[in-house]
């Protein structure tokens, strides 16, 4: 095998054995179509999990500690929004809070409507969370001290209820049936909060919307920052003592609230997304295998169909390497073709799905990793599993593979 | 110049069962062949003829004995590199069945062993063709063996063994699968081959194609017991 020509010939030689079977060639690339495909996936939900993660944290600086109300017991839940004044208040630690109720409602303008995400808000809650104004002016101080029914809208929010021709700030929405003013727009930020885009919140004075519009289901959340990030642990460990006290919870009683920092939080959803890659990896890696050993199944009975063939190819010169050669090429050629293929159809299947609604569950992003590593191992899975058939075939004794028929 | 081909001296072959039982196929044999001789070996079935021409094709390995091919002692190689260049380069197969690649066209099967010796697709090409125009089958270079006449066949299985210019063929009843027309004709080209110098080592067990060859080995029990048999002696 020393000659380019050679290769190539004995390359021709592997695609015409591999045609001249094609339901078999195709039955066993399967395995491996199947395999790569999901490879391809899971580097994709990975990918997706890890933008998804980073774009729902973006703006969360590592010192930020949040309290919420525990979910599914928001009632019996006690935090409240002037709990925000009991942590700045006891907290030494803590530099920032701002105290955040929302639920999702809807809301309406003459004749369009729809569900946005309504958020009562305390003064500093724009400049704590960076959001800036692009049009009319932010909620103030006196807006949440004289219960002002006026609310500022984000982008998407916008686009859903008025036309563009609209003269927006001055008009009057209605949530849950009050009316509401409008004084201002904010710049779209491609954030969310949770699982609440922010571009789609409508946000109100947190007095008038706790009081009046929300009502006692809706979600308390404190948004709070450590003087340092090194103290969050301890700024951590005053929330807890101080809204126990204001809660006036027994030292048998659980905490009613809860509370995360950054750091935790991001990495719980770290997790969680490499749970997923990692459960999808593992359905790649049995997969791949399967398909592996089907790759070698089907070699054994070309083997064993060729036998004579083998024969007669040592008879005329061919060396046990020739053999060996032409063999694991061909197996690899069929995992490679099945790689390619599970490339295609695992990225085209990326591009299908991201034209769905699931893409509010997870939006799916093409690796390039992914195919390299989805190549890589349908390769790797033709030389490892086309080997064995392959020295078999290559150490039959001539005279025996002769007369075979 | 050595003058011998080949050259056996006390070959042995056996055969080992499942249970170790050995099975004696050859005993003993002393052969010469010289250097542009055409041989028929003969004898009665299971007297070994097809195992010994095995053993001077290198497909099997002999188990005690020398084996002389051009004055070079090669009983002992188990290389598969150096085995496989001298079934390459040095001898050529004719089999009883033809043995072709029935998924490869008549051109293909031939340029096949020039393939294995790194040869470039033009000179694989170039003398399979003439070897074709040298047996009157050139117009069939584009057929597949299933479309081609027994004779045919055979002549495509000569061309093969010839493509590295061998000097010694080797030759399994290559007319037992043919009616006797296309026998003759086989046998000719081996007569020309002989004029062309090649050593030529042909099994048998028919008088009307021995009778082509310069002299008859006859092998009974895995012995040679007539190193110079004559169509008229009686066993």
């Amino acid at each position: 095998m020393t000659d380019a020509n050679m290769k190539l010939e004995i390359i021709k030689m592997s695609f015409e054995s591999l045609l001249a079977n094609k339901t078999r060639t195709f039955l066993s690339m399967l395995g491996i179509i199947i395999g790569v495909s999901t490879v391809i996936a899971v580097f994709a939900v990975g990918q997706g999990a890890q933008k998804a993660v980073d774009d729902q944290f973006q703006g969360l600086s590592a010192d930020s500690i949040i309290v919420f109300s525990l979910r599914g017991k928001i009632e019996s839940s006690k935090l409240k929004t002037t709990d925000s004044k009991v942590i700045i208040e006891n907290c030494p630690h803590i530099s920032k809070a701002t105290a955040v109720i929302q639920s999702t409602m809807a809301v309406s303008f003459e004749s369009e409507s729809g569900s946005f995400n309504v958020m009562g808000i305390e003064n500093n809650y724009f400049e704590m969370s960076n959001v800036n104004i692009d049009e009319g002016r932010l909620i103030t101080g006196e807006d949440v001290e004289n219960n002002e029914r006026v609310a500022v809208l984000g982008s998407e929010v916008i686009e859903t209820l008025f036309l563009e021709e609209d003269e927006i700030i001055g008009q009057n929405i209605k949530i849950n049936g009050k009316t509401i003013e409008v004084v201002g727009i904010v710049e779209e930020t491609g954030r969310s909060m949770g699982k609440n885009s922010l571009d789609n919140a409508i946000f109100l004075p947190n007095t008038i919307a706790e009081k009046s519009i929300l009502g006692s289901n809706a979600f308390v959340m404190i948004f709070t920052v450590a003087d340092d990030v090194e103290n969050i642990e301890i700024a951590s460990e005053e929330i807890v003592a101080a809204l126990r006290e204001e809660h006036r919870l027994k030292d048998s009683q659980a905490d009613d609230f809860k509370i995360m920092d950054a750091g935790a939080m991001v990495g719980a959803a770290q997790d969680a997304a490499k749970l997923m890659s990692l459960l999808l990896t593992a359905i790649a890696a049995i997969t791949l295998l399967v398909s592996g050993i089907g790759i070698m199944n089907v070699m054994f009975v070309t083997v064993a169909e060729r036998t004579k063939e083998i024969g007669i190819s040592k008879a005329i010169g061919g060396k046990q390497g020739d053999i060996l050669g032409q063999f694991l090429l061909e197996s690899v050629i069929l995992s490679m073709i099945g790689g390619v293929i599970g490339i295609l159809i695992g990225n085209g299947v990326i591009y299908i799905v991201n034209g769905t609604s699931l893409t509010e569950l997870i939006k799916l992003s093409p690796s390039f990793t992914g195919i390299i590593v989805g190549f890589g191992f349908s390769v790797l899975v033709g030389v490892f599993f086309g080997f064995y058939p392959a020295l078999k075939a290559s150490r039959l004794d001539p005279v025996d593979a002769l007369r075979s028929e | 110049m050595e003058k011998l081909a080949i050259q056996l001296k006390n070959v042995h072959k056996s055969y080992y069962l499942s249970n170790d039982e050995e099975v004696p196929v050859l005993n003993g044999v002393d052969l010469d062949i010289e250097k542009g001789e055409f041989v028929a070996l003969m004898g009665e079935s299971g007297g070994g003829k097809t195992t010994l021409l095995n053993i001077i094709g290198c497909l099997h390995p002999l188990t005690s004995g020398e084996y002389f091919l051009d004055g070079e002692n090669i009983g002992e190689v188990r290389d598969d590199y150096t085995l496989a260049f001298i079934r390459n380069k040095k001898m050529g197969f004719v089999f009883q069945q033809f043995n072709l690649f029935s998924r490869f066209t008549a051109l293909k099967n031939i340029a096949l062993p020039a393939l294995y010796s790194g040869e470039t697709k033009n000179t694989r090409e170039q003398r399979a063709t003439k070897l074709m125009k040298s047996v009157n089958i050139e117009d069939r270079a584009n057929y597949k063996p299933t479309e081609l006449s027994g004779g045919q066949q055979q002549r495509v299985s000569i061309c093969r063994s010839l493509i590295n210019d061998p000097d010694i063929i080797l030759a399994d009843e290559p007319t037992g699968a043919l009616d006797s027309g296309s026998g003759i004709e086989i046998m000719k080209i081996f007569t020309d081959l002989k004029k062309r110098n090649k050593t030529i080592i042909m099994v048998t067990h028919t008088a009307e194609v021995a009778k082509y060859a310069d002299r008859i080995i006859y092998l009974r029990d895995g012995k040679v017991v007539d190193n110079n048999y004559k169509l008229t002696s009686n066993y």
